[in-house]
């Protein structure tokens, strides 16, 4: 019953960890694989199996940020499920469409302390977008194909279906088409889908811009979940409009595009970080104004006269900064219908000025470290890799100073490319969503850029790598250390390193890759072998691990400090910085200004 | 500022506490809460009495909208609208003074004595909150030996009413399932 409802969705792989409760339904999986296997003996539905649940949970998220597609995983009760706590909260965090189907005691143990029970809708009710418990087994069937549904409309996000063992027992006769009763949600989703933009609100919209010299496009993962990519390059090309971007919402616009901005934000560009400072118009699509971009809403583009947000849900509206124009709707569809609007009315204000401006940004504060160290510095490391594979990769990362210099030194030609824990920042999600992401995309190349704090929090999924003999490759950037945290000690705590030190720790993490079956695993300790190595470690046919070992005091720059505006930006010893007083104003000559 | 909200939710397993657990874990007050089920059996409607700016309010009701279990949302304070809340009291009544004064004050307030002892008065008083607060206010120094409030309910008066718009049976799947 459950497999055949997740065949229908076109499931082929689920992510999961058996254990006694959800036994009945992994004997589900074989059969089903065994009355269904193809004649060149490929499972319809590929059981892929972590060291631990949460690699599973990672594994799923990965699989559903590059692809799109509803991400599956599957675990037993009790420590089973609350080991995927944590990638359950981080899809809800990001907004990544997965379905968890845990393992729950029969209906009749339930509530009595029994074995590897634990109260899972409790729980899980605090960190998903919905629970599902199913005591009725006649609507099991129905429960799974809501649990779809919910997964991926609206603002996507993970959803639990809790199956006591009982029920997963149950046999009945399939229906295939019904669904829950959830009117309230079914109602304000079509109601979602509806929501054209009106000629008014249009009108509106292109007024602002009319009045406006310096737009500026700030966009967010909701770009990218609601596939509107397309979109958002025709809208700002037609206009020609620059393009900021946050954490998630990188690949949304091509990162080498003219019109690119790159990354704003707490570690954005120095140019992005200018531009939102001197633009006098802000157009948020699937961003939130979250506390990484906008730590003081009030300091956030300070010279912005209007401010429009398009977002899918309702309640990110105003949530944090006002906004004088906004509709709630996909951004694909109202971006398409702003386009429309424009091209039809003939709009021609000519931001050109302010595109050049922008371009003179970049030119004058490009990113940039310190060349001149014998130490391998890690931005170096990563502006190679992003050399060789052109922007065309894609790149899973774990979190801290090595996540922010590969959002900051790598392109990202496509969505769906950049895989990381943006809004959660959970360490240990890098190497489980490189798997994730390589199971759906077998044919590309995929890197985990990791670092030794976070790759350790999921060490044992580099066995899932050889395991399923998936050609990822985990790039370790080691500093000796959590590097982001004594960064923040440096700043805030006056050196004193407590607990973020870890010069002592002796693991050697390519003995660890070879015991692991990897058929590439190599350390760089110096400069002058970093290339060729890299370019051999990106080439490799199978699974391979680089080790780096990096300038442990390199620096994530630039840095607006926490609670803090743009204003204060620190570029640090390498990014031309500029006069703080020297702002739009000045910076535009008077043609420009208009 | 005070406003009660009303909510038709699925009679659901773990709704309630869903809504609750949204409250909690984005720090909104709860002044009261009840929950009890409607007319139609597949819905309860509960009401929380909160406190809260114009932007907290506005995102309760936006939060609470995107839960699935919820069914409508309304703040029932932004209209004319009547407030009914149940008190029930126990006092302590032994001499005849004070009898006949709690008899006084319960007529003022429209209360009842619901239950009598030689020594004690349980008296029902309903209306609003803040009439309840008065009753209370008026005991003084007779304090109240138990009190039990039920928590606020409220409907709008005349035609405006907090209702399920769709009424229509689950919609069967938009998407094909290979039927």
């Amino acid at each position: 019953m459950v497999l055949q409802v997740l065949a229908d969705e076109g499931v082929d792989t689920i992510f999961g960890y058996s254990g006694g409760a959800i036994l009945p339904t992994y004997d589900a999986i074989f059969r089903y694989n065994e009355d269904n296997r193809a004649s060149d003996g490929i499972d319809p539905i590929k059981l892929v199996v972590p060291a631990n649940e949460q690699g599973a949970g990672f594994m799923a998220a990965g699989y559903a940020r590059s692809s799109g597609d509803v991400g599956v995983f599957m675990v037993t009760s009790g420590p089973g499920a609350t080991n995927t706590v944590t990638p359950i909260r981080d899809s809800m965090a990001d907004s990544i469409p997965v379905v968890a189907i845990t393992g729950q005691v029969a209906r009749g143990a339930m509530g009595t302390d029994a074995f590897q029970e634990a109260p899972i809708v409790n729980i899980m009710g605090n960190c998903a977008k919905h629970v599902f418990l199913v005591t009725d087994p006649e609507k099991l069937e129905q429960t799974i194909r809501t649990a779809f549904e919910v997964a991926r409309s609206g603002r996507p996000g993970p959803v639990v279906v809790d199956l006591p063992k009982d029920v997963q027992t149950w046999v009945g006769e399939y229906k295939g088409h019904e669904l829950l009763g959830i009117r309230g949600y079914r109602q304000r989703m079509e109601s979602l889908r509806r929501s054209n933009l009106s000629d008014d609100e249009a009108r509106r919209f292109f007024e602002m811009l009319g009045n406006a010299n310096r737009p500026l496009l700030y966009v967010g993962g909701g770009v990218i979940n609601s596939g509107a990519a397309d979109e958002l390059r025709a809208f700002a090309r037609a206009f020609n409009i620059p393009v900021v971007s946050t954490v998630m919402g990188l690949g949304s616009m091509d990162t080498t595009d003219e019109l690119s901005l790159h990354m704003l934000g707490m570690h954005g560009t120095a140019y992005a970080n200018y531009a939102v400072e001197d633009c006098d118009f802000i157009i948020a699509v699937g961003s939130r104004f979250d506390d990484r971009v906008a730590a003081k809403a009030e300091l956030f583009a300070p010279q912005a006269e209007h401010v429009a947000h398009i977002d899918v849900d309702a309640a990110e509206i105003g949530k944090v900064k006002l906004v004088d124009w906004s509709h709630v709707g996909q951004a694909g569809t109202t971006l398409r219908e702003l386009t429309d609007y424009g091209r039809q009315t003939g709009f021609d204000k000519d931001f050109m000025p302010w595109v050049t401006h922008c371009s003179r940004l970049r030119e004058r504060h490009p990113m940039d470290y310190e060349r001149e160290s014998p130490l391998i510095q890690p931005q170096r490391v990563l502006e190679e890799v992003n050399r060789l594979t052109g922007g065309e990769a894609i790149v899973s990362t774990g979190v801290g100073q090595h996540q922010m210099w590969a959002a900051q030194f790598m392109d990202f030609r496509r969505p769906r490319q950049w895989l990381t824990s943006g809004s959660m920042g959970t360490m240990g999600f890098g190497l489980p969503a490189a798997i994730g992401a390589q199971f759906a995309n077998p044919d590309k190349l995929v890197i985990d850029v990791d670092g030794d704090g976070s790759i350790r929090m999921n060490l044992g999924e580099m066995e899932t790598v050889t395991t399923y003999d998936l050609p990822v490759k985990i790039l370790l950037l080691n500093n000796s250390g959590d590097g982001m945290v004594r960064q923040w000690q440096k700043l805030y705590f006056n050196d004193r390193f407590s607990g973020s030190d870890k010069s002592l720790h002796r693991k050697d993490f390519v003995k660890a890759a070879e015991a692991d079956g990897f058929g590439f695993a190599e350390r760089v300790n110096d400069n002058e072998s970093l290339s060729e190595t890299l370019a051999a470690f990106v080439n490799y046919d199978g699974p391979a691990f680089l080790e780096v070992m990096v300038d442990p005091d390199a620096g994530v720059y630039p840095m607006v400090g926490p609670g803090k505006g743009y204003k204060e930006m620190v570029t640090g010893d390498h990014i031309k910085g500029r006069d703080p007083d020297q702002a739009a104003s000045t910076d535009i000559d008077s043609s420009e200004m208009l | 500022m005070r406003h009660i909200i009303s909510i038709i939710v699925e009679n659901e397993f773990g709704a309630l506490g869903r809504i609750a657990g949204l409250f909690t874990a984005r720090g909104y007050n709860i002044e009261s809460l009840t929950v009890a089920p409607t007319h139609d059996e597949s819905l309860s409607r509960m009401t929380i009495v909160t406190f809260g700016d114009d932007n907290v309010i506005d995102q309760i009701i936006k939060q609470l909208n995107k839960l699935l279990d919820v069914v409508t949302v309304a703040d029932i304070t932004d209209s004319p609208h009547i407030e009914r809340e149940m008190l029930l009291v126990k006092v302590e009544a032994s001499s005849g003074e004070s009898r006949e004064e709690f008899k006084r004050m319960v007529d003022i307030f429209r209360g009842r004595i619901l239950d009598v002892t030689e020594t004690i008065y349980t008296i029902e008083v309903t209306g609003a909150c803040s009439k309840l607060d008065a009753f209370l206010e008026a005991l003084g120094e007779r304090e109240p030996l138990e009190v039990v409030r039920s928590g606020a309910i409220g409907i709008s008066r005349g035609d405006r009413r907090v209702q399920v718009e769709d009424r229509s049976e689950p919609a069967a799947s938009n998407r094909t399932t290979g039927e």
